[in-house]
């Protein structure tokens, strides 16, 4: 920990880096001023508040600069693998071979957050006929179609079945327009009948046999594609080391999220922690630097907590937050009307459980697989997150839906029932869009009530 | 000790004084909102100091709360307006489970608890069919005085149904119906049970009685007995249900500046 904590501006890290490089800071080679992505037609970072550490620095020049990665990867004669609607499986293939990468072309929602749609994603979208009815990931073949992004993958794969509605329309959109997709199916996840043999799940989820070996059968395909694209077998031995380093990044997730909510000083901003996260989906494209950025998150964080140094009052509200935001700035937000994030389902929890390892790897990858709250019934969905309130100690919960995503909207009310029933504790339900500053007084509003009503009942 | 609540809303500005040690309201103050929010609320303030002959100094602590509670430059603090009715509800009806505020630009549903606490809350502002804007524009449209709806209302034989959730093809639904010969009363009806509708939905399954009514609609004839209807549920309307959200900002003002001074508690 070089210096106190803090949240500060995009103008103030400017600063803050001269002073950090002066005391000896040393960069990746991705590293540079936060402000560069600014002027790369990122606006959205301008507005925003960042933390202060030197590690987080690297979190978001790691982020911002995956783009550069893939073009790079391309350029040396990797193969690209874009793994669609596949939060944290496929790509623990991908990346158990050498000389493959693998993206999630699905992020490009997050472009028209980022540059406050002057990339212009969404108008293609509209003119493809997927308007703003469809999930924010229409950004997706808007990107494919400028090629201004990511570069055209040699492999598409796309889970299709219990997943998203939305966005299975959204690919085959995409396909349509000259993109050839491997498309696996996913069944919708469910609880074994008495005379079927139960299969323990991550999470704490159990699903039929059958299913898992269904699973396990589509992801045979995949893996075979990928044999078949990097020109040389993906051994058992091979996948089962992927998988002990892809358990490495969760594992370092994991470690960071118990300190992140769980303590009484709170070690790293809300928004940090989001992106953080996200790294488990696909490693932001190198799974090697990916591990050393958390790992010297997690350094930071545990020294900071050591410390007893936080970044927010320590009696900040505790709020456990459901699904990821569209509008990056209400994580600031929550933090501004005084809460705290404290404990988290960005819809990739799965992604966040150790993927077992004591079982055959395609079968420890189907379970990982189908443990994925997106395919399973809502309810199972709602009573992880009251565990994980509960393990937390959350004392609120924010239950955020992103206008046109359907899974969300179904999902909202009863994660909002169970939650109440079970816990007793506030939730509130907010809807954040891509550009949320008309909003942003109605949005304070509900967190700012939220934070009074704990604050009441506290007394 | 005087304390202040400024209720800054969408459509109006209410202000409400009260006397901290006997939680007595001393003078109360509506004005319509407009373009220069934090002037207009200055400039009611000090009409309601002069008529009462108080001077600035004799307010001890301003809460600001509403939709405008940002910009309200004399106040000492902001507070929601979800928890400023709800203690303004618990302060003139403390037997309230559950409070009901349309406002002209929002809804809200808040559960309390005994002790008059905010357990929870639900809220609506992304559709202008929930709030008093529907009565406004439907007002408009029939080219009858906002205040005269419920009357309207209260004529009507049976109520038109409106099916739109978005107050714009609402008003193109409405534009359809009296151009196929429905009567004005029976319009209204139908408006006033769908915005109803839209507060039930939100509401969800849990509505513990007793409903008490509150904001600007409440004060809408027939709107509470549409409520009523929607929600399956006795809704009784808050004395003046307009000032609630302003007078427990004042109460809440009263209890802070209580405790900063170290003076017993006020109650809730």
């Amino acid at each position: 920990m070089t210096d106190a904590p803090a949240r500060v501006s995009i103008a103030e890290w400017r600063s803050r880096r001269r002073q950090l490089l002066a005391a000896g800071l040393r960069e990746p080679p991705y590293g540079g001023p936060l402000d560069r992505h600014v002027d790369d037609g990122d606006r959205r970072l301008a507005r925003l508040l960042f933390d202060n550490s030197a590690a987080s620095l690297r979190l978001w020049n790691f982020v911002l600069t995956e783009e550069d990665r893939l073009h790079a990867a391309r350029a040396a004669g990797c193969r690209i693998v874009g793994a669609m609607k596949d939060l944290g499986t496929v790509p623990v293939m991908v990346f158990s071979l050498e000389n493959v990468v693998a993206f999630y072309p699905d992020g490009a929602w997050w472009i028209p957050c980022l540059m406050e749609q002057s990339a212009g994603l969404l108008s293609v979208a509209d003119r493809l006929g997927l308007n703003e009815s469809f999930c924010p990931v229409r950004a997706m073949p808007g990107a494919f179609v400028t090629g201004e992004h990511f570069p055209r993958p040699d492999l598409l794969t796309c889970s299709v079945g219990a997943t998203c509605d939305d966005f299975s329309a959204i690919a085959q959109r995409l396909e349509g327009l000259g993109y050839p997709i491997l498309w696996w199916e996913m069944p919708h996840r469910r609880r074994p009948d008495p005379d079927e043999k139960p299969v323990a799940l991550p999470g704490g989820l159990f699903a039929p046999a059958g299913q898992v070996a269904f699973v396990s059968g589509e992801l045979g395909r995949v893996r075979k594609a990928i044999e078949d694209l990097a020109g040389r077998r993906l051994d058992d031995a091979a996948l089962a080391a992927g998988i002990r380093r892809a358990n490495r990044v969760r594992r370092l997730l994991a470690g960071l999220r118990e300190l992140g909510f769980t303590t009484a000083v709170c070690p790293l901003p809300a928004l940090e922690m989001l992106l953080a996260e996200m790294l488990a989906i696909h490693f932001c494209s190198d799974r090697a630097e990916c591990i050393r950025v958390l790992e010297e998150l997690l350094a930071e964080v545990r020294t900071r907590v050591r410390c007893g140094a936080g970044v927010l009052p320590r009696e900040a509200v505790r709020v456990f937050w459901v699904n990821p935001v569209a509008d990056l700035r209400v994580m600031n937000l929550l933090e501004d009307c005084g809460g705290r994030l404290c404990g988290t389902d960005f819809m990739f929890c799965h992604a966040l459980d150790a993927i077992p390892e004591d079982v055959p790897p395609m079968e420890a990858l189907a379970r990982a697989a189908i443990a994925d709250p997106m395919v399973g019934p809502s309810a199972d969905r709602a009573e992880r997150i009251c565990a994980d309130v509960r393990h937390f100690g959350a004392e609120a919960v924010v239950v955020s839906r992103i206008p046109g995503a359907s899974h969300c909207a179904t999902e909202g009310d009863v994660i909002a029932r169970i939650v109440r029933e079970k816990l007793g504790i506030p939730v509130v339900e907010i809807e954040v869009p891509p550009i949320s500053d008309a909003i942003r007084p109605g949005l304070q509003t509900r967190l700012e009530a939220l934070v009074e009503t704990v604050r009441e009942q506290r007394r | 000790m005087i304390c202040a609540g400024i209720d800054a809303g969408s459509r109006t500005i209410k202000i409400v004084l009260v006397d901290a040690a006997r939680l007595e309201v001393l003078a109360a103050g509506v004005t319509d909102q407009g373009v220069e929010q934090d002037a207009l609320a200055t400039r009611l303030f000090h009409r309601l100091l002069d008529g009462n002959g108080l001077r600035r100094q004799d307010i001890s602590r301003i809460v600001a709360t509403g939709y405008g509670r940002n910009i309200v430059g004399i106040a000492d603090t902001t507070i929601t307006e979800i928890t400023c009715h709800a203690c303004g509800v618990r302060h003139v009806m403390p037997e309230a489970a559950t409070i009901v505020d349309i406002g002209g630009q929002d809804s809200k549903l808040i559960r309390v608890s005994r002790d008059g606490r905010v357990r929870d809350f639900a809220m609506n502002d992304r559709c202008a069919a929930g709030t008093g804007r529907f009565l406004e524009v439907v007002a408009h449209r029939l080219g009858v005085p906002l205040g005269s709806l419920g009357d309207l209302a209260a004529a009507s034989r049976r109520p038109a149904a409106i099916s739109s959730m978005c107050v714009v093809f609402a008003e193109t639904e409405i534009v359809g119906l009296l151009a196929s010969g429905t009567a004005p009363a029976d319009i209204v009806a139908g408006v006033q049970m769908s915005l109803a509708e839209r507060v039930v939905a939100m509401a969800g399954r849990e509505v513990a009685e007793p409903v008490v009514f509150t904001g600007g609609v409440a004060m809408v004839p027939g709107m509470a007995a549409a409520l009523g209807r929607a929600l399956g549920r006795a809704v009784t309307v808050a004395p003046d249900p307009q000032m609630t959200g302003a007078l427990g900002a004042a109460i809440l003002a009263a209890r802070a500046e209580a405790k900063q001074r170290g003076d017993a508690e006020i109650p809730s």
